[in-house]
């Protein structure tokens, strides 16, 4: 998977919101638009979006290898029926094309994942989400990065000691019963231990943020980012 | 020093708790959703995904349930993989492979299946919710994840609303046996000390 690497690009100079809400705007308006102008357009801007993050095409589309390959099955279900003809082309057609508008989309959001650390995703939460609930959400998102892992690990090593216990002869529910109480189990405790930790840091509701500021470039891509959200309204007009 | 003790605002001991066990509950739901048990012949894997909701919804109540699952999404979409196949990004989860859907229905179930089973916003001890009522409140949770999810995956792949539905049909067995040991798991009470 694509992660943040360091770096100058202009992609890394933006904001995060204004990343986030051009991530947001083109999903909206492919969605809303699924024309074949707009998607060429689409598929232009997402290459211009990785291009900007330095980041390969190629590196791109190897990285969610997975999701385009169970998304070139749509077309061929999509076509698929259970009698003569066996396989129709237009609902394949129509499939393939409202496939081909999520290629764009993950090409801008590896774009964002290349060029922006978690920690200012983080700060752009809790500047989007006002109050106590915003706070929570970025001290709860660091916790959950930093927590991933080692959750993870213990998940893993459970299932190894069940593995190496001859787990692997018990039904496949008791496997499940068994891996995911003693993995709660263990969750927990790290819980308690966790609430612990945080009172004797005095966890307070005022600590200091990282600054965040719009710099000059971020007002055209948020302006773009707006735009393309609000592009489904045009239809109205 | 009582004018800098008086500047710090410190969050409640009944925060704290609810709070660190929404962050692990996130924590777990990411590791079960790397972690899938084989299931023989041409069954799909038997991924543990919807415990992280289950128990979100039993054990937190829909306010840090659904807290819990929204920190799971965030993580994913600031670049963690922590999707399954260890994906993440804001356009996996907006249209991704078509299933984008489920994990929204996820955080919704979450909160409907704490609804259900706390009937307020503070969680309350699970030994005096009876079985029926928590079966209920987690099947209510997978209709809202079904709900979400298999339409979303029609409007993304193009897919008839029928056909997505019978691409998603033999989940649905699986999902059941999954409500069941959750169920077995607070009735056995492994969680008792909670």
């Amino acid at each position: 998977m694509l992660s943040y690497r360091p770096g100058e690009t202009f992609a890394h100079r933006l904001d995060p919101r204004s990343k986030l809400l051009v991530q947001f705007g083109l999903a909206v308006a492919v969605v809303a638009h699924p024309t074949v102008p707009w998607l060429a357009a689409a598929t232009l801007f997402g290459l211009l979006a990785v291009a900007a993050a330095r980041l390969s095409p190629l590196a791109v589309l190897r990285s969610y290898r997975v999701v385009f390959g169970v998304l070139a099955l749509a077309p061929v279900l999509a076509g698929l029926t259970l009698g003569p003809p066996w396989f129709r082309v237009d609902p394949a057609l129509r499939s393939a094309r409202l496939v081909a508008r999520v290629v764009p989309v993950l090409f801008v959001s590896a774009a964002y994942l290349r060029s922006t650390p978690v920690r200012e995703t983080r700060a752009a939460v809790q500047r989007v989400v006002p109050g106590k609930a915003g706070q929570l959400l970025g001290v709860g998102t660091a916790l959950v990065v930093r927590l991933f892992p080692v959750v993870l690990g213990d998940v893993r090593e459970i299932r190894d000691a069940i593995r190496a216990r001859g787990g692997e002869r018990r039904p496949p529910w008791e496997r499940a019963r068994l891996l995911v109480v003693r993995s709660l189990e263990r969750t927990l405790a790290r819980s308690d231990r966790l609430g612990v930790a945080l009172r004797a840091r005095c966890f307070a509701w005022n600590p200091t943020l990282p600054p965040l500021a719009f710099a000059r470039a971020d007002y055209p891509v948020l302006a773009l980012g707006l735009a393309l959200s609000l592009s489904p309204a045009l239809a109205l007009l | 020093m009582s004018q800098e003790y008086a500047s710090v605002d410190l969050v409640g001991d009944e925060t704290v708790k609810h709070f660190t066990q929404a962050v692990l509950v996130a924590a777990l739901t990411a590791a079960l959703s790397q972690v899938s048990i084989p299931l023989p012949g041409t069954l799909p894997p038997f991924s543990l995904q919807p415990f992280g909701m289950f128990f979100a919804g039993l054990l937190l109540g829909p306010l840090w349930g659904g807290f819990a699952l929204a920190l799971y999404l965030l993580v994913g979409i600031a670049g963690v993989p922590v999707f399954s196949n260890g994906n993440a990004g804001l356009g996996y989860v907006l249209v991704g492979q078509g299933t984008g859907g489920f994990l929204v229905g996820f955080l919704v179930g979450s909160v409907v299946a704490g609804a259900v089973v706390h009937r307020g916003v503070e969680p309350r001890d699970l030994a005096a919710v009876s079985v029926p009522v928590q079966i209920v409140g987690l099947f209510a949770a997978l209709v809202v994840v079904y709900a979400i999810g298999v339409p979303w995956l029609s409007a993304v792949t193009g897919l008839p609303l029928p056909k997505a539905a019978a691409v998603m049909a033999p989940f649905v067995p699986l999902d059941l046996l999954k409500l069941g040991i959750a169920v077995a798991i607070v009735e056995g009470g492994y969680l008792a000390r909670r």
